[in-house]
């Protein structure tokens, strides 16, 4: 547990990686991210079959002095994050809608085809 | 003055750094959990009403960490008093992992007898499913005695009548009830893995209804996004520490009638 403690979510670039969940609901994937400081206006997502891209850019840039556990300077003004999803996905009917501050990403997944087999 | 437990096999120690008095004190606990829900509480709480810091919890078992805060090395869990000795906060800013939960359990309740806790009020999160649904997140409470059930329905705080608990809250509820210590547990609606900065303001209102407090809630709204940002690596350390699975079991009903 100690080593994860370390590992930081933000990059060098002005990028932050978001909060966020994955859950597996059988037909379909719900993700959320939690953007605080976000505009809807502001959120590019990119969907494929087989990963997801968000780039969202905050209302302004911050500027922390002393950051989290590494107590160092950071700036940033956009969040960031790549998904590699598990399962394929229909990109033509994912949904995504955004309440209070939470990104909410509805992808269904391809049917699967079952066959009937006589015996 | 140190106030140490007298087992040495005790791994866990509270740490006195005053020689301060207090008065049967009602003492706060805000540990890490769903939505930091009680961390985010206690540690608005400390900043409004400038609680002085009395002491530390010490253990073998914490991860080898300190916190730093405006150049002072401090101990990531800690203890804070008002004046008068009638409050006592405790505050948390790692997570507690499963290993820990029963030493450190033993060695509060230990200490809360030995302070004459009058009350002690245990402040945390449930996490809800549809929480984006709600605009203003509920507060329930779980009590260990008559007296402080009557509290609950006296301050118009819904009494949670089934269900699980799980982490380190239940462990003190059940030995503070052994050990005759008047417990409470306030549970606000809350995200499971996000920074709930409106939980916490819902779970202080409760608060302030039970003890002789006075804090405004505005700012836990209005610096809201700042707080989720400044939340995020304990919230991210606490979702690794707790698990989805475990926080999940507290929504089911258990099978047995009691």
């Amino acid at each position: 547990m100690f080593e994860k403690i370390n590992e930081i979510m933000w990059m060098d670039n002005g990028c932050l990686e978001p909060l966020y969940e994955i859950e597996d609901l059988d037909d379909r994937f719900l993700i959320t991210f939690d953007l605080p400081y976000v505009d809807k206006d502001n959120i590019n997502l990119y969907v494929a079959e087989d990963s997801i891209e968000l780039e969202a850019s905050m209302k302004k840039t911050l500027c922390w002095e002393r950051w989290g556990t590494i107590q160092r300077k950071i700036i940033f003004n956009q969040f960031k994050k790549q998904i590699k999803l598990p399962e394929k996905v229909n990109p033509e009917k994912t949904t995504a809608w955004f309440k209070k501050g939470v990104l909410n990403i509805d992808l269904p997944k391809f049917e699967k085809k079952h066959l009937v087999i006589k015996i | 003055m140190n106030d140490k437990n007298l087992n040495s096999e005790v791994r866990v120690k509270v740490i006195e750094e005053t020689d301060k008095r207090f008065n049967n004190p009602v003492i706060i606990v805000g540990f890490p959990e769903v939505g930091l829900v009680g961390t985010i509480a206690t540690s608005f709480m400390l900043d409004k009403l400038n609680f002085e810091e009395i002491g530390y919890i010490d253990s073998e078992l914490f991860p080898p960490l300190v916190v730093i805060h405006n150049g002072d090395i401090k101990n990531p869990v800690r203890i804070y008093s008002d004046k008068d000795g009638g409050i006592i906060v405790i505050l948390s800013e790692i997570a507690i992992s499963p290993s820990i939960i029963s030493p450190l359990a033993e060695s509060l309740v230990d200490w809360f007898k030995r302070k004459n806790a009058s009350s002690v009020i245990l402040l945390s999160g449930i996490s809800v499913t549809n929480r984006l649904e709600i605009e203003e997140p509920e507060c329930i409470g779980i009590s260990n005695t008559k007296e402080t059930k009557v509290m609950l329905k006296n301050a118009d705080i819904e009494e949670m009548l089934e269900g699980f608990l799980i982490g380190i809250y239940p462990e003190l509820l059940k030995r503070c009830k052994k050990e005759g210590v008047p417990g409470t547990l306030l549970l606000s609606q809350c995200f499971p893995n996000y920074p709930d900065p409106e939980a916490a303001a819902s779970v202080l209102k409760s608060l302030q209804k039970l003890i002789n407090i006075k804090i405004d809630l505005e700012e836990l709204f209005v610096k809201g996004e700042e707080i989720k940002m400044k939340a995020r690596d304990l919230m991210q350390q606490t979702r690794r520490v707790i698990g989805d699975i475990q926080k999940n079991i507290e929504q089911s009903l258990p099978i047995m009638y009691g």
